[in-house]
């Protein structure tokens, strides 16, 4: 994790910050967010409302052209029409509703709680794996399951294993179907593989039974809904629309599991060790979200098809804060950064994109840079509170 | 063809594709939807200088209305839904209309007078409450209105004008001036019927011919009073005497009573502070003077509401620990886990809340 691109002011390793100064770089974080959400209003519901148009407007115009085209150009445009609205429905509308940035409208529709999106992982436990789980302990090996998703070593601080050495590959397939990997996910395999007794394996297992039950229930609805009604409504059509269909959801995987890599795993994003952020105050709760997250630079557009996670960084700071106010936020929480000699990662797509895949290709074989401790001794990571003491 | 959309509600539902079909379904007509109750504004009718009635035409989701009853309106005031409940105005079988006067202060009210229109969308609950005629109708009635009060029992004597011509019945409202009263003309109308009511008007200037409310004029107006059904609505002070006046002749079954606002919280005694912990937010604040409602409102707490005085229960919270006082009853009551109406209580201790 040491490789950064040098630019003009940007710094390059957060510095350590004295408790008290972690409070106070809290407190004006908490200032920035206590004036977003008190300024949240029609606009923000307007802006909502207009992605769902969006969303759905590209979804008919998709399955029309698929349906009733016969050439390979209404096929592509067809397809990326559909694959569009699905990134919109899973990004800018599904991550979003589903953290419960719009709760505060309280419009059914709108209602984190109960959102269900167009994606195979089932919403109920990605509102614990996600929402609670990688959002509270953002990259802690250990506890956040979503530093290389558990099959990907993307940090130098993950232990070598031979199995590592396919990751090249499996990186590529977890791509493809990044629906089915954040899916499985969730479903907790680990939780077996690390039982140590037969009793701790039926629990594992039982949960295992639990999970699955809705997981399955929701890919059969989804996959019968893009491979079986749709084609089967198209009649003689059927196997382009399924071809389409299957194209749209690629897309849509591909996609997502870009955006999201380059929001924790470039490098010089920091990985953490549990004891590190045992006690950790909100100051340095802040420090660490804002450390282990990297931002995506671009226009409108591409914040838009990001469902603005190409503001990662802003995501971790305010996961609740409804995502389309974090461009407005970005300036002024990379001057407070700034100030109190934090680095705020961000590079365009391509050069985030480039250091994911160097980290994942470099990460492949063993070694690849210092362990976590080594970093630690020379540059402490942020809220090691009692990991000093230990 | 309502088989073939149940069926395919059902298909859509099971192939998560419910989202689509209401927004299709909304794209088609605003007021379409797929589970919620919605109307279309009709009409809007300026009653008077500070009173409007928004006549609705709800979707196939409305089940009607008896006389009496209220319905709950949902609008989206910045952004934010916000609901308040409002009685019907208009006869059963007719399109349901709510009459709104506007509160100084008032958000909702407020909102409604300056942006409601003809055509506009808003959301509606089913109607409800008890403040009805019963089912076999008395042949002497009395009504008793003062305000916005009044709109429950327009419906009632619309009703009533239909399904009992014959029946003795007597309205008694008071305004602040003869320019204040709600559907002047229509009582007017209903009262020189053969056989309609007899419609007396008082207010709080003299400028109707009569002044504000007096037990002992009223015993004089309306003299066999004790031997009819009566109805009242109005503000705290008005329903407070006529109860009382009710008690005291010892005939406080006859009398039937809707609340439009609630008496203000008396102050706590003691001037001692309460604090109000929010279990699932991990903090808590200290209450001041109003409801538990307007508390948690003041604290940020983005707390759901309806009616805002007891009915509709949509504020209900889950209480921990502490006690809270219901204004409507006086009842102290210091269970834990139990559900409370923020709406009407105060905190009368500190209290912890499922929130």
């Amino acid at each position: 994790m040491k490789k950064t691109t040098k630019e003009k002011g940007m710094i390059e390793e957060s510095r350590k910050l004295s408790p008290a100064e972690e409070d106070a770089f809290g407190k004006e974080l908490d200032v920035l967010r206590d004036e977003a959400f008190g300024s949240l209003g029609q606009a923000d519901v307007d802006h909502i409302r207009g992605v769902v148009r969006l969303a759905r407007r590209a979804e008919a115009g998709g399955r029309a052209l698929l349906h009733l085209g016969l050439d390979p150009v209404t096929f592509l445009a067809g397809a990326g029409a559909l694959g569009v609205s699905k990134i919109l429905e899973n990004m800018e509308i599904g991550h979003n509703v589903i953290h419960g940035q719009y709760d505060w409208t309280k419009d059914p529709a709108l209602e984190g709680a109960g959102y269900e999106w167009d994606i195979v992982c089932p919403a109920e436990g990605w509102r614990r794996s996600h929402n609670f789980e990688h959002h509270t302990f953002t990259n802690i090996l250990g506890k956040d399951r979503d530093v290389g998703y558990l099959v990907l070593r993307v940090s130098a601080d993950q232990p070598w294993h031979p199995a590592y050495l396919l990751q090249p590959v499996s990186a590529v397939l977890l791509a493809l179907m990044f629906e089915w990997g954040l899916g499985l996910h969730d479903m907790r395999f680990d939780d077996l593989f690390r039982a140590r007794s037969l009793g701790e394996a039926r629990e594992a297992l039982k949960g295992l039974v639990e999970r699955g039950r809705p997981f399955l229930s929701k890919a059969a609805r989804l996959c019968a809904k893009d491979y079986l009604l749709f084609p089967a409504l198209a009649l003689a059509n059927a196997p382009r629309v399924l071809a389409g269909n299957v194209l749209a959801n690629v897309i849509r995987n591909v996609w997502g599991f870009s955006v999201i890599f380059c929001g924790h795993f470039p490098a010089g994003v920091r990985v953490y060790a549990e004891e590190a952020c045992e006690g950790e105050s909100r100051g340095a709760w802040y420090a660490r979200q804002l450390n282990g997250s990297a931002n995506i630079e671009g226009g409108k557009l591409l914040h838009l098809m990001t469902g603005h996670l190409s503001h990662q960084i802003e995501h971790h700071l305010f996961p609740d804060l409804p995502a389309a106010r974090y461009p407005g936020l970005a300036p002024k929480v990379r001057a407070i950064c700034e100030r109190y000699g934090q680095r705020y990662s961000t590079g365009s797509m391509p050069r985030q994109l480039a250091s994911v895949a160097r980290q994942i290709l470099r990460n492949a074989f063993p070694g690849g840079g210092k362990p976590i401790r080594d970093i630690a001794a020379e540059n402490p990571p942020l809220g090691r509170m009692s990991a000093a003491a230990a | 063809m309502n088989a073939i959309s149940r069926i395919a509600t059902g298909v859509a539902r099971g192939l998560l594709l419910e989202r689509q079909a209401e927004f299709w379904l909304g794209q088609v007509a605003p007021t379409r939807s797929l589970a919620q109750l919605r109307a279309r504004v009709e009409e809007v009718v300026d009653e008077t200088a500070d009173v409007k009635t928004f006549r609705l035409r709800p979707n196939g989701r409305w089940s009607g209305h008896q006389a009496g009853q209220f319905t709950t309106v949902e609008l989206e005031i910045d952004g934010v839904r916000t609901r308040r409940c409002y009685s019907i105005s208009s006869a059963p079988g007719r399109l349901p209309a709510i009459t709104v006067k506007r509160k100084p202060g008032g958000v909702v009210s407020g909102w409604m007078h300056a942006h409601l229109r003809r055509g506009d969308v808003i959301g509606l609950g089913l109607a409800a409450g008890d403040f009805v005629l019963p089912a076999v109708l008395p042949q002497k009635l009395l009504f008793l209105t003062g305000g916005s009060g009044i709109t429950p029992a327009m419906s009632m004597l619309l009703d009533l004008g239909r399904r009992a011509p014959a029946a003795d019945i007597v309205l008694v409202h008071h305004a602040r001036s003869a320019d204040d009263v709600i559907f002047r003309g229509a009582l007017a109308a209903l009262a020189a019927r053969a056989g309609g009511p007899r419609v007396v008007l008082c207010s709080d200037d003299g400028s109707s011919g009569l002044g504000p409310f007096d037990e002992a004029r009223l015993a004089l107006l309306v003299p066999d009073f004790a031997r009819r059904e009566s109805w009242v609505c109005g503000p705290p002070g008005l329903m407070e005497r006529v109860q009382s006046m009710w008690e005291a002749a010892g005939i406080a079954g006859s009398l039937r009573q809707e609340r439009f606002t609630l008496a203000p919280p008396r102050a706590v005694t003691g001037g001692k502070t309460t604090r109000i912990r929010l279990a699932h937010a991990g903090r808590s604040f200290v209450a001041g003077p109003g409801t538990l409602l307007e508390q948690l409102e003041q604290a940020g707490a983005k707390p759901v509401s309806g009616c805002r005085m007891g009915i509709c229960r949509t504020c209900k919270v889950r209480k921990v620990s502490g006690a809270v006082e219901d204004l409507r009853t006086g009842a102290v009551s210091g269970a834990a886990d139990e559900d409370v109406q923020p709406c009407i209580s105060v905190a009368r201790s500190d209290l912890e809340l499922s929130l």
